[in-house]
């Protein structure tokens, strides 16, 4: 009974070589979704952003005309993927620039690597009691004399190594105990775990099995998704991955996202499309480590608010909406399997707590990893995603802001931007004479900027004269410096054969200015609101999946963070899988983790009559108000002098 | 118990900038006028405090404008042909200043060229002997053509030239550095904008001692208290030392007031009558500016000129 209308097509997608059936009518955006190809369109399909372009090689379509696509393109059959209607079977062509090509990035080595951050932290002291344990168990048979039920009889055992006042165990675990029981002579390994204050009995297992017990720890950010395999006997970290979040075929930011499932009633499919993405890093890893999927036990998850809502597919609507309330901040433990995450069957799997629908449970694991909330002295930490957010305080009270800061310095809305992956330009310097030299993850040939590379590239062309305190480019003679699609654009790495040029565009600048003064201006706020100034600070945490090099000093000059001196500042990487490792390994810690999340209090930048002030006074370099960057002006007047 | 003295002191004051050029300097100007100075808010001082009084430039237009009601271009009719004669009968009004407006080259409203404009520079620095301010048509691309031209046609009279903005402020910077003259930095009521233009421009190597500062003006009625405020806190900062807001400030009353149809429209018999409502618009306007800071008001009608001239006079 199909009508003409609801004629199914099919569409290939190249150079990929998929191929997805659509209904007739639906757009190019729609069948990249059903394929699961990744076309970058920030604007969430609504037609503005002209990101979504793609070559229609063969078919008929019906597009709405648009003025993002210049003559050349529209004479290449170039279209908006999002704009374009599919009336028949069609080819359509991916250009190169959407970049994120299926597959895994390589997990750039964070944190734990990066050489300052071992020196200053040394993670909160929380002794190894992971969440999820496996004991074994030696009990004696029952006889005439002692008639202790099987049930009892293994909470006498656990109870005899475990301090636990309140156990309780699953039916079905109960259903099969006493054949376990009797078949191993009593004998057995009792996976229990905690579940607020009760500790359950997840598995009953025949005989010693306790040796392998293994926990995943979840990044689960807007853009990337990392995860951290720990082994919870050890306490070690045996591998790591990391990849992109497939949900942003649906909106760069997650706001666009709960959007796009309002709008389309998807948010079982945002839910299937998370979950697939934190299973696909699972078994990727477990392969790789030769680990079967059901000796991981636990699963402790930092993400914030919106992604946990995606996770758990809990209604994210009215995180948008005043007065911008979650669905729940504190999810209670959960079997793993009941979100579809592939770990044991009972494994259990922990979210941190939020503390608004703005400041997710990856900050408090932030402060966690960092210890801000054991501190004497005040500490500022800033997690640079994408959004900014901003804790700051000590052991005795807590502040937090998030400022919607935009995903620049994630390499997102920047034209050659990208994540910490191989070919990623995480150091860029330019000397006197503006000739550039380039440092890449792995040493690849550069491909784009990551985090600290836009950076240093910011940092650079300011301080080198390419651009003034606004960001904009001055007129200077230099064949780099061109017009391009968009404006003009500075060529950072000049084409070569195979790999083409690498360029920074004035939208990119005028991006990355708004993202740090995103930043500073919470910082102000908070730091205005508590009559705070800088030289108060003991430490300024700055944390975030920048890359490996990032030049604190370049942070400081292009006016991102609060005046202090150097030693003071830390660049502490992702303090938010940092700090579901912890957690994952310690029930003390995550005990802690609830404690930070209640404790802390939350400032509604939205709501703050200075916060834009202090934006526009921000959006300059370093800033408008020199007096807050003494040491700045000071380098500055010394180099005047040197020259 | 005698009542103690309290008087609030500053750390900073606004900057004095000097406008015109006689002959001994290299200009043509009679006289020469200083603005600024004030280590004190507006009435809020000692007297010695209170800087140099304020002035009032009247707009020249560079071509005869069709948008003006008949109120207020009456006074001018018969000159309104001429930016020389015009500019002289203004003087004869009581302006301190003249400032010559090229709304004429504006691409939309006649797109008159570089040489019309310098003609009539050269028109009204014959026939009048005050400064000059020259301000653009606002259009950055039109104003970066033009008014270079006119910059270097009045070289050596020091004058005020503008207005540089955020997006478009070197070629104007570089030419009144080049040819001596003063710069008007401008924002769109926003107070932090306003500052970084003024650093960009000094960036560029402009003494900030001859820069004077511009913020869209709102009129009565249509937005007066933004523009009161920026005026208000712009003087704040400036007495609070920061030497990147402590710019004398001019302000567009003329063109703002004058948009209002309070002070236009004829046809109000419950209005009062046009011929007075419209200059005490204009006035009303100006007095407020004044008290918030403004250093240069510029006006249109010679009503106004004679109320807000009684006003400084009572002030200052």
């Amino acid at each position: 009974m199909k009508s003409g209308k609801d004629k199914c097509l099919s569409v290939h997608f190249e150079p990929m070589g998929q191929k997805v059936e659509v209904q007739q009518g639906e757009s190019i955006l729609d069948a990249a979704h059903k394929a699961n190809i990744y076309l970058s369109s920030i604007c969430g399909g609504d037609g503005y952003c002209g990101k979504c372009k793609v070559v229609v090689d063969k078919g008929h379509y019906q597009s709405r005309s648009t003025n993002l696509l210049t003559p050349d393109e529209l004479a290449q059959d170039m279209v908006l993927a999002c704009q374009t209607k599919i009336l028949s079977d069609m080819i359509v062509t991916v250009p190169k620039r959407h970049g994120l090509e299926a597959g895994h990035i390589l997990a750039a080595s964070d944190v734990s690597e990066c050489r300052q951050m071992k020196r200053q932290l040394k993670g909160p002291a929380f002794a190894i009691d992971p969440v999820v344990r496996k004991i074994f168990l030696k009990m004696s048979a029952p006889t005439v004399h002692d008639h202790t039920a099987d049930h009892e009889r293994l909470y006498l055992a656990i109870r005899d190594t475990l301090d636990a006042p309140i156990i309780q165990t699953g039916f079905r675990v109960l259903q099969t105990l006493s054949s376990v029981m009797k078949k191993s002579s009593y004998q057995v390994t009792a996976t229990v775990g905690q579940r607020g204050g009760t500790l359950e009995v997840v598995e009953v297992q025949a005989g010693d099995q306790s040796g392998r017990n293994y926990g995943v720890a979840i990044d689960l950010g807007t853009t990337t998704v990392v995860a951290h395999l720990v082994d919870l006997i050890t306490g070690k970290v045996l591998d790591k991955e990391a990849t992109y979040n497939s949900q942003i075929n649906f909106g760069e930011d997650y706001i666009r996202r709960i959007i796009y499932a309002e709008e389309h009633d998807a948010f079982d499919q945002l839910q299937d499309r998370i979950v697939q993405d934190v299973n696909d890093l699972l078994t990727t890893i477990a392969a790789r480590q030769c680990i079967g999927l059901s000796d991981i036990t636990a699963c402790m998850v930092a993400g914030n608010t919106a992604m946990i809502h995606f996770l758990l597919n809990l209604d994210p609507t009215r995180i948008r909406r005043e007065p911008y309330v979650a669905s729940a901040d504190f999810v209670p433990p959960i079997r793993a399997a009941e979100a579809g995450i592939q770990i044991n069957k009972r494994g259990l799997m922990y979210c941190f707590p939020s503390v608004a629908a703005y400041v997710g449970g990856d900050i408090v694991a932030g402060v966690l990893a960092t210890g801000l909330n054991e501190s004497e002295g005040l500490c500022l930490l800033v997690d640079i995603g994408t959004n900014g957010e901003v804790v700051l305080g000590n052991r005795d009270w807590m502040m937090c802001a998030s400022s919607s800061a935009g995903p620049a310095f994630e390499g997102s809305g920047v034209k050659h931007g990208m994540r910490a992956v191989k070919g990623a330009i995480e150091q860029f310097r330019m000397s006197s004479t503006r000739r550039i030299t380039v440092r890449t993850i792995g040493n690849g040939h550069p491909v784009g900027l990551c985090g600290s590379g836009l950076l240093d590239t910011l940092a650079e062309l300011y301080y080198r004269g390419v651009i003034d305190r606004t960001g904009r480019f001055l007129d200077i003679p230099d064949k780099r410096l061109i017009e391009g699609d968009e404006g003009l654009q500075f060529q950072l790495v000049a084409p070569d054969g195979e790999h083409p040029e690498v360029v920074i565009t004035q939208i990119d600048i005028n991006n990355l200015i708004r993202s740090k003064a995103g930043v500073f201006a919470a910082i102000r706020v908070l730091m205005r609101a508590t009559e705070i100034s800088p030289g108060d600070l003991d430490a300024v945490y700055l944390a975030g999946g920048f890359g490996n090099f990032l030049n604190i000093q370049h942070a400081l000059r292009i006016g991102m963070l609060p005046d202090v001196s150097l030693e003071k500042v830390w660049f502490v990487g992702n303090t938010s899988i940092m700090g579901a490792n912890a957690a994952l390994l310690s029930h003390q810690a995550l005990n802690v983790s609830q404690q930070i999340a209640q404790s802390m209090t939350y400032v509604d930048l939205m709501s703050d009559p200075s916060y834009m002030e202090e934006f526009i006074r921000a959006s300059f370099l370093p800033h408008t108000d020199l007096s807050l960057f003494p040491s700045i002006q000071v380098k500055q007047a010394e180099s005047a002098n040197q020259e | 118990m005698p009542i103690p003295e309290l008087v609030q002191t500053h750390a900073g004051s606004v900057s004095r900038v000097t406008l015109g050029a006689t002959k001994e300097q290299g200009g043509t100007r009679t006289h020469t006028v200083t603005i600024g100075g004030a280590a004190s808010v507006v009435y809020g001082g000692l007297p010695e405090k209170a800087g140099d009084r304020p002035l009032i430039a009247m707009d020249v237009l560079d071509t005869r404008p069709d948008d003006w009601p008949e109120s207020l271009s009456q006074s001018f009719d018969d000159v309104m042909d001429s930016p020389g004669k015009w500019a002289a009968k203004c003087v004869e009004c009581g302006a301190d200043l003249i400032c010559l407006v090229f709304d004429g080259i504006h691409p939309d409203k006649g797109d008159k060229t570089a040489a019309d404009a310098v003609a009539a520079t050269r028109e009204v620095l014959g026939a009048v002997g005050v400064p000059l301010i020259l301000w653009g048509c606002e259009n950055a691309d039109k104003d970066n053509q033009v008014m270079p031209k006119v910059s270097e046609a009045a070289k050596g009279e020091n004058c005020l030239i503008g207005i540089v903005e955020q997006d478009n402020y070197k070629a104007i910077t570089a030419v009144a550095l080049a040819d001596g003259h003063n710069l008007i930095t401008g924002a769109p009521l926003d107070i932090n904008i306003g500052k970084q233009v003024n650093i960009l421009v000094t960036d560029m190597g402009f003494p900030a001692e001859r820069i004077v500062t511009y913020q869209s003006t709102g009129a009565l009625g249509y937005g007066i208290e933004y523009a009161y405020s920026i005026g208000e806190r712009q003087r704040l900062a400036a007495l609070s030392g920061d030497k990147m807001m402590a710019m004398p400030a001019i302000c567009n009353v003329g063109f703002e007031a004058w948009r209002a149809k309070e002070a236009k429209l004829a046809d109000a018999p419950g209005w009062g009558d046009v011929a007075a409502r419209g200059p005490m618009w204009e006035a009303t306007t100006a007095i407020c500016l004044l008290q918030a800071g403004a250093d240069i008001i510029r006006l249109r009608h010679p009503k106004s000129v004679a109320i807000v001239k009684n006003f400084i006079d009572e002030i200052w």
